[in-house]
């Protein structure tokens, strides 16, 4: 009987085999050289010199030596660097082989570079993609890595916020979608996040924005890829480690806001200027107030009765100082705080396998208090070659765990977070009383607000883990020497977890009774992919082609649960707070439990859920003599998001590409070096941020929406159903047409290389969720295809590489993006579509032929001047001098809603970045500006501290000495019922101080609060030295680099709120700013980058 | 390895094959956590829908939409606080939402949140209504019995919401079971062929059919049933000054009219039996009320659940159950109190002279009616079991006046039981089991007398008005000081010392035919304020008495003018005036409009004199 193989024969078999080839590897010589630059002698840092054929490989040290073991089949050397042409040296049975020089080709031309499933040469590239210098991008740290790309890619927008990991919105050539714009990351070919990803991982960086490079994507193609390649380990083992760490100060401006001695005199022009008599319960009634040196007893002059500390009471007898100068509320929540970052990697490659490896460890505090970011994270990337290369196996894995608590809206309180409560409430109010508990506005008379350091210290023990595991496993195998059938397995699975503690805020106007309530949340989300594809490429005399097809399937599924306790046990009666020992779902009130599966995940979408797409692709690549390129893909995508009968999606791309500077006429102009003119279109697709159960007309139980108590019990209501959502089964892919056409230039002997690129992005069947009318009843529309949106715009890259002489070079690269967004039309019919924000009836409108997120409201053109003005003017509600006066849009002499009007557009004209690096010596210099130009912001807070009657908050000091103040015809101060009053001071364009909001002053959204959201930044300044020493190079350091950073040094602008740079809301409401945490505080930082072998 | 090779391409071919099929089938994913249509076209799922559809009558718990303020079941913006019962309370600038409708503006009324979110709870409750008439449509397993009972509680249902979108707007659409999402046509007209249309008819077929169709009693107390459904019919007709229809269903009602357990209708011994969480729910007044829970799962971090969230700002600030000091009832509802020497109100207009009950100096020393100390609480008086009423009771003295509401409120005792312990956004205290009274007895019986005033006898008005009278003359259900709340029964004890002066007395016979029809139905008008103040009635009550005659704007203009020289909500807002022919009804939400008429076609018409 034949003995039958096993398992463990076989591993037996592959151990034997390794043993044969490292028995191989004995055979073998060593051979040594010297790598330097052509133009100038000098040697050539950590050039890569690889045994042709293998993946044997070595680097050059600082000297440009190098050594590198050869096996006895090796015969050439190929040699590379990165802005070098790649060198091919015969060994010829020497062990030494003396110097190799190598050309500068100053552009990257011949680097290769991941496109849609295959890798091409950046010349032969025909679709419009933009190569990210990673060492420019990597060199402003940011706990979030897709922040990085701000400025560094022409075409890609990016806004971030500066709390620490908050999630930055990047934008492929402008908003293309009104739900989700984001575009496609492919980190080593698995769909990811660049979120978390350590950003000294990436080996390269590419952004493909048109079809050419897109259309392969298919349905997830529509808001343009970015493509990312992790490292892979090269010749000997080298160990890496760069660090920095740093300060990072709080803006020093912020709210120019009014001192209590100021707001008294603006109460009482409040009361004074509608007529009435003021009084206050903390200022009093005279005839002027006066600040009060207790605000807790209500008013109280110093020395008043009970106000020793024996007679504090935490509710009936909060005794409080005022602060009579004037609290500093974002003095009191923003501190100067610490960054630091440490990344360790080892790398090599040796004989059939090569491995990279590395440990990252991000810590971040926030400067708002409280607020930080933690972060360690792990990449294990292996590639193995087996069967004489033919097959090549290996896998990618990337592993997070970060802790990210803060920055939260609250529960329980008014305000919605701590910035806003900083401007918001009253800064006569202390952060503590006098018992060393937090004061707010349980004081009398100080509006609802809540006390901005109480919100963020109670967070302080609030949690907020995700860990994440993202990569993939592959083989790869060559046949028949044209042919290579790759498959790859691969996918995400992630977990969070996060929980909140909200205690019972005793110090507030409001609420303050409220029971304490825990919360905690779970979830995960998974995502699998599964690749394969078939390549065959071949050259035939001048004809190069490439085909390429294949099969992805990939699922995504997700489940989550939030649960919540209330009336823990109080642990410090003193303040009410409970131990965070006691935080967990034990300990709370039983009967106040709550626990729901119906979750909004960390990804946006709703628990539980699952989706599928299953696709099939091809790509035709052809050239003729590397001057006349074309190039086609085709997908087939079926989503389970859509019936079946709208499925499947077809979407096909062209581009092509003509080398003109290849052509013989072009060979003799001498300052043009290359030259390619290229073109592509194609259809794209996208599911946008559809709900997957889009389809369907779902019925719910749940207990607060459907439950009624029939039977009059007062606790036990009976359990019904309701319509919780409408399907629309007609629903399928948002589909977008883009013609983009480029030209690639390198010129005046390869010192620029300039990419230019229009296009025009036509999105049509856009997934909305149209506003209907409230006949429909509260159940949840379905997305429609409700519309089209067209952008237009150019993208211009240009990088100028300058040599003064061998010490002192410099590289300048600029990026310019600039989009035109316009609605093309609705749904047939359809006029417009209203985007009501918050509790504002409308502030954008979605009209066909104005841009995304346009403000529509009543334009503002002045202020009323007298009762003759008002006479003269068009009939207005509550017109009066010292109010608003709206433009009359449809001259009809009447200010209604028919006058509301588009009057200004959060979209920017353009943004650009520019990078600068120097080198002189061993020093390195580099700078990196960025700029948004013309876009418009809502400056929301002026909607609370401009309007006292806004809740009686905190009010600016523009608006305590600037307001229209009302005179009679004596000259005299007087009040809105005098029919002589005018306005005492006609040059303010702040409207007079008022009691209460009507329809002329902040009553309707209107034009006030719009300011120009122009800025520049210096982002980045970084002063390095390399440090090279032969004590160094005999302790084996290949590197060794400080340097000092100073991070946002000057920000150029004329906004008046905190950062112009605003993380929008929705694609479709943007630009409004509640008091932001601003991006551009500056951090300096200092760091080291070393490297031994 | 060559070998190997050669089988590659052939062995890729067919494992594709097999890929496409299998992930193909891979894509057919049903929906997770939900009901599909086909899991509840049966008869478990059209009761279950039917429950969905008495929900909305909290106004309150539309998906996606916390706390609506300008919402609840109370009407109490509305009823109360834009007429001349309450002011918004708390500071001049908060919930600056309800402002355009306490000062009657003309354009800003159309922007506000609060009638948008009326609006859209009142369709959310017409669609539920209407998804049972639809899926019972394609239901099986359904006998012919149950067909006919759920069709009648959900045409009653659709008819009260749409009848309470008449009482607001009166140019309020109508959507029966055929306007929907999936039919595509909910730009539901009001106007039509240069005139708005009057869904009385269609109002009044619903509450018809369901008054035909219903059983007397239910084997659930918060179920409609015959009567309730028929008080409802009266009342349309009411609104449609139809008294020769009314007259002889609230007749009915009064003979023979019976809760749905069973209970006949009647006054209870007690005003505050219908206020108090323990006994109004099965008392024998409570003709159809919103059921409202506690504690029952349904609070969550940001939504107040299945409580009467809709009052949830209505208490004494920081004082009682506790918070936000809002629709405080005003000076002038206080003095409507007073009574003169023989206990009946001072129907000439002269309640509102000084001296004034409560004021700070000089008060009124004279009786009042004790219905004064369970509709208001006021200072110096007890809430309940929480303690004296003082004036730090009150938020903004300036601009809230000196009073707090009390019927929607519960006692300390009842804390934990009545209000919710569970963990609400706006504090659990605010979410009470306190039912509202959509229609209670003392309803029907001042209807009757309406009609009886109208076409019948001043004598038989006379007699239901007393009746009325007679019951909150009873000391058992006075408010005592010096004495304890019984939450239980709602009375205090000892019974020795009464909370004032109070004295109230029924008309002397023949008192309302010697003084005529039209002082006779002032009277009954003035008694109708007095029982049913803070019910969220006055202002609709105001625009059916005015039926074009400018009685309303008179009234409320009146009112203006002495409220802002009082520490009350006109003193700032003392520019309000009430337009004659306009302000009767509210205006049309903008959003509506926009919504509606965006193909560039009129459905959606504002109501007339709004901008």
């Amino acid at each position: 009987m034949p003995k039958k193989k096993t398992g463990l024969d076989k591993l037996c078999c592959m151990l034997m085999g390794f043993l044969l080839l490292s028995c191989a590897a004995l055979a073998q010589r060593t051979v040594t050289g010297k790598v330097i630059n052509k133009s100038d002698q000098q040697p050539v840092r950590n050039a890569t010199v690889l045994v042709r054929g293998t993946v044997i490989a070595a680097e050059t040290d600082s000297s440009g030596n190098f050594s590198i073991v050869v096996p006895n089949n090796g015969s050439h050397l190929e040699i590379s660097s990165v802005g070098f042409e790649n060198a091919v040296v015969p060994i010829s049975g020497k062990t030494d082989i003396g110097q190799v020089q190598l050309t500068v080709t100053l552009g990257n031309l011949n680097e290769v570079f991941v496109t849609g499933y295959t890798s091409q040469k950046k010349k032969d590239i025909t679709a419009a993609v933009a190569i990210v210098n990673v060492a420019d991008m990597k060199a402003t740290p940011s706990g979030s890595t897709e922040a990085l790309l701000q400025g560094q890619a022409a075409g890609v927008t990016v806004v971030t916020s500066g709390a620490p990991g908050a999630a930055a919105v990047v934008n492929i050539r402008g908003i293309t979608s009104s739900g989700n714009s984001a575009p496609l990351v492919l980190i080593d070919g698995v769909p990811g996040s660049m979120h978390d990803i350590n950003a000294n991982d990436i080996q390269s960086l590419q952004v493909l924005k048109d079809a050419g490079g897109a259309a392969i994507y298919g349905v997830r193609g529509s808001n343009g890829i970015i493509v990312i390649t992790t490292r892979r380990g090269l010749g000997p083992v080298k160990v890496s480690y760069d660090g920095f760490v740093g300060s990072q100060r709080p803006l020093s401006k912020s709210w120019d806001l009014a001192t209590p001695t100021q707001t008294g005199v603006a109460k009482w022009a409040q009361a004074f200027n509608d007529g009435l008599t003021a009084s206050d319960p903390q200022y009093g009634n005279g005839p002027t107030p006066v600040v009060p040196y207790y605000i807790t007893p209500t008013g109280a002059p110093q020395g008043a009765p009970n106000t020793s500390l024996a007679d504090y009471n935490l509710y009936t007898n909060h005794i409080t100082l005022a602060d009579q100068q004037g609290n500093n509320w974002f003095n009191d929540i923003f501190k100067p705080a610490l960054i630091q970052e440490h990344n360790l990697s080892v790398s090599g490659g040796t004989g059939k396998s090569s491995y990279f490896m590395s440990f990252n460890y991000l810590d971040q505090e926030g400067t708002l208090i409280e607020t930080s970011l933690r972060r360690y994270s792990v990449r294990v990337n292996t590639n193995f070659s087996l069967a004489d290369d033919h097959i090549h196996v290996g896998e990618n894995v990337f592993v997070f765990y970060k802790t990210n608590p803060g920055y939260l809206n609250a529960p329980g309180v008014n305000s919605t977070n701590s910035i806003n409560a900083a401007y918001q409430l009253p800064n006569i109010i202390p952060v503590h009383d006098i018992a060393g508990n937090y004061a707010g506005g349980i004081s009398q008379g100080l509006g609802n607000a809540s006390n901005a350091v109480a919100i963020q210290e109670r967070q302080a023990n609030n949690q907020n883990r995700t860990y994440q595991v993202v990569g993939n496993v592959f083989a790869e195998v060559d046949f028949l020497k044209h042919f290579t059938l790759r498959t790859s397995a691969g996918g995400t699975f992630d977990n969070y977890f996060y929980n909140g503690f909200a205690t019972t805020p005793y110090e507030n106007a409001e609420n303050n009774h409220a029971a304490n309530l825990y919360t905690e949340t779970y979830g995960q989300n998974s995502s699998l992919i599964w690749t394969n594809t078939l390549n065959y490429s071949n050259t035939i005399g001048k004809h190069s082609f490439s085909v390429l097809g294949g099969a992805e399937y990939i699922f995504n599924t997700g489940q989550g649960v939030n649960a919540t306790r209330g009336n823990y046990y109080i642990t410090d009666s003193s303040n009410l707070t409970v131990s965070p020992n006691l935080w967990t779902l034990n300990f709370g009130q039983a009967s106040t439990q709550t626990n729901n599966s119906t979750i909004t995940g960390d990804n946006g979408i709703v628990t539980p859920y699952q989706t599928a797409i299953f696709s099939v692709f091809g790509r035709v690549d052809y050239n003729y003599d590397q001057k006349y390129y074309i190039s086609a893909t085709l997908r087939s995508d079926n989503s389970s998001v859509f019936v079946p009968a709208q499925r499947n999606g077809i979407f096909p791309s062209v581009s092509a590409g003509w080398a003109i500077s290849q052509e013989s006429f072009l060979r003799d102009v001498t300052w043009l070096n290359q030259f390619k003119i290229r073109g592509s279109w194609g259809k794209l697709g996208s599911i946008s941020n559809i709900n997957p159960t889009n389809a369907y007309t779902l019925y719910g139980q749940q207990v607060n929406q459907s439950y009624y108590d029939i039977n009059a019990t007062s606790n036990s209501p009976v359990a019904g159903l309701y319509t919780s959502q409408y399907g629309n089964p007609n629903t399928t892919w948002e589909q977008d047409i883009i013609t983009d056409v480029g030209f690639d230039a390198t010129f005046l002997n390869n010192k620029f290389d300039l990419t230019f690129d229009w296009y025009k992005k036509l999105v049509s069947g856009l997934l909305f969720v149209p506003a209907v009318p409230g006949t429909n009843g509260g159940a949840v529309d379905p997305f429609t295809n409700s519309g089209n949106i067209q952008n237009t715009g150019i993208d211009v890259g240009l990088t100028y590489h300058g040599r003064v002489n061998k010490d002192l070079r410099f590289d300048i690269t600029g990026t310019f993006t600039s989009y035109d967004n316009k609605v093309v039309s609705l749904p047939a019919g359809t006029l417009y579509i209203n985007q009501p924000v918050g509790s504002q009836t409308v502030t954008s409108r979605i009209q066909p032929g104005h841009p995304l997120g346009s403000f529509f409201g009543y334009q503002v053109i002045g202020l009323f001047q007298s009762y003759d003005d008002v006479a003269k003017s068009p009939t207005q509600q509550d017109a009066a001098p010292g109010r608003f006066k709206y433009a009359d849009v449809n001259h009809d002499g009447v200010i209604d809603g028919n006058d509301r009007t588009f009057f200004g557009n959060p979209n920017p004209s353009f943004t650009a970045g520019l990078n600068i690096s120097v080198t002189y010596k061993n020093f390195d210099f580099y700078t990196f500006f960025y700029a948004q130009v013309g876009n418009d912001i809502i400056n929301n807070v002026k909607s609370q501290t401009d309007f006292p009657q806004a809740f009686g908050n905190q009010i600016s000091t523009n608006v305590a000495l600037n307001s229209a103040r009302l005179i009679d015809a004596n000259g005299q101060p007087t009040s809105i019922k005098d029919p002589t009053a005018h306005v005492a001071n006609p040059g303010t364009n702040v409207p007079m101080l008022e009691q209460s909001a009507n329809f002329s002053n902040s009553g309707v959204f209107n034009s006030y609060l719009m300011e120009s959201g122009s800025f520049l930044r210096c982002r980045n300044l970084t002063i390095g030295y390399t440090i090279v020493s032969n004590t160094l190079r005999r302790m084996r350091f290949d590197k060794f680099r400080v340097y000092v950073q100073a991070l946002n040094l000057f920000t150029v602008t004329n906004y008046s709120g905190l950062d112009p740079e605003l993380n929008p809301g929705t694609n479709t409401v943007f630009g409004y700013d509640n008091g932001v945490y601003p991006n551009n505080q500056k951090s300096y930082n200092v760091g080291v980058s070393l490297t031994i072998h | 390895m060559k070998k190997l090779f050669k089988w590659i391409l052939p062995a890729t071919t067919v494992l594709t094959s097999v890929i496409i099929y299998a992930c193909n089938k891979q894509l057919n994913l049903q929906p997770q956590g939900s009901l599909l249509a086909s899991n509840v076209t049966n008869n478990s799922g059209v009761q279950g829908l039917l429950i969905g559809a008495y929900v909305l009558l909290s106004g309150e718990n539309v998906p996606g939409q916390n706390l609506g303020n300008g919402s609840g079941a109370s009407n109490y913006v509305y009823g109360n606080e834009a007429a001349d019962d309450a002011y918004k309370g708390s500071t001049p600038s908060d919930q600056p939402d309800a402002i355009p409708l306490l000062t009657w503006s003309l354009a800003q009324a159309t922007q506000t949140n609060y009638l948008d979110e009326k609006w859209v709870v009142l369709f959310t409750g017409i669609q539920r209504s209407n998804d049972v008439i639809r899926t019972m449509r394609l239901s099986t397993g359904l006998a012919p019995a149950d067909t006919l009972e759920y069709t009648a509680e959900a045409r009653f249902l659709r008819g009260f919401y749409h009848f309470e979108g008449k009482k607001i707007w009166n140019n309020f659409p109508y959507a029966d079971e055929n306007i929907s999402y999936v039919n595509n046509n909910l730009s539901v007209p009001n106007y039509s062929g240069g005139q708005y249309i009057d869904i009385w008819p269609k109002i009044v077929a619903d509450l018809q059919y369901a008054v035909t169709n219903l059983p007397n009693t239910q084997p659930n107390i918060g179920r409609v049933n015959k009567w309730a459904a028929m008080a409802f019919l009266a009342k349309a007709f009411m609104y449609q000054h139809d008294y020769a229809s009314a007259k002889p269903l609230l007749d009915q009602i009064i003979a023979s009219g019976t809760t749905s357990s069973g209970v006949k209708y009647a006054l209870s011994p007690t005003y505050q039996t219908n206020f108090d969480p323990a006994t109004q729910k099965t008392g024998p007044e409570a003709i159809f009320q919103c059921q409202t829970s506690v504690n029952d799962g349904s609070a969550t971090a940001t939504n107040g659940g299945n409580g009467n969230t809709g009052d949830e700002l209505n208490y004494p600030y920081n004082h009682g159950p506790g918070c936000c000091g809002f629709n405080n009832p005003s000076w002038n509802l206080v003095q409507a109190y007073k009574t003169d020497a023989n206990g009946l109100p001072l129907l000439d207009g002269s309640f509102n002279n000084a001296p004034l009950v409560s004021a700070s100096s000089n008060p009124w020393t004279g009786t009042v009616d004790p219905r004064l100390d369970w509709a208001v609480g006021r200072p110096g008086k007890p809430y309940f079991d929480w303690g004296i009423i003082d004036t730090t009771w009150i938020r903004d003295q300036t601009n809230d006046g000196f009073f707090v509401p009390k019927k929607n409120a519960y006692a300390l005792s009842q804390q934990g039981k009545y209000s919710s312990t569970e963990t609400v956004f706006w504090g659990a205290a605010e979410v009470a089991a306190n039912n509202v009274n959509l229609c209670r007895y003392a309803d029907v019986l001042l209807w009757d007398a309406e009609c009886e005033a109208q076409i019948g006898s001043l004598d038989q008005a006379e007699t239901y008005v007393n009746m009325i009278r007679q019951r909150a003359a009873n000391p058992v259900g006075y408010v005592y000081l010096n004495a304890t709340y019984d939450a239980d029964n709602g009375t205090y004890s000892p019974q020795t010392t009464p909370g004032d002066n109070y004295k109230v007395s029924p008309y002397a016979p023949g008192a309302f035919s010697s003084m005529g029809k039209t002082a006779a139905l002032n009277a009954i008008y003035f008694e109708r304020r007095l029982e049913l103040a803070i019910e969220g009635h006055r202002f609709f009550d105001l625009a059916r008495y005015d039926n074009g005659t400018g009685t309303m704007a008179a009234t409320l203009n009146a009112y203006v003018a002495v409220e802002k020289n009082r520490n009350s909500f006109y003193l700032v807002n003392n520019t309000a005036v009430f337009t004659k022919g306009v302000n009767e009804y509210f205006a049309i939400p903008q959003n509506e409009i926009d919504a509606e008429n965006s193909t560039g076609t009129i459905y959606l018409k504002q109501n007339p004199g709004y901008q």
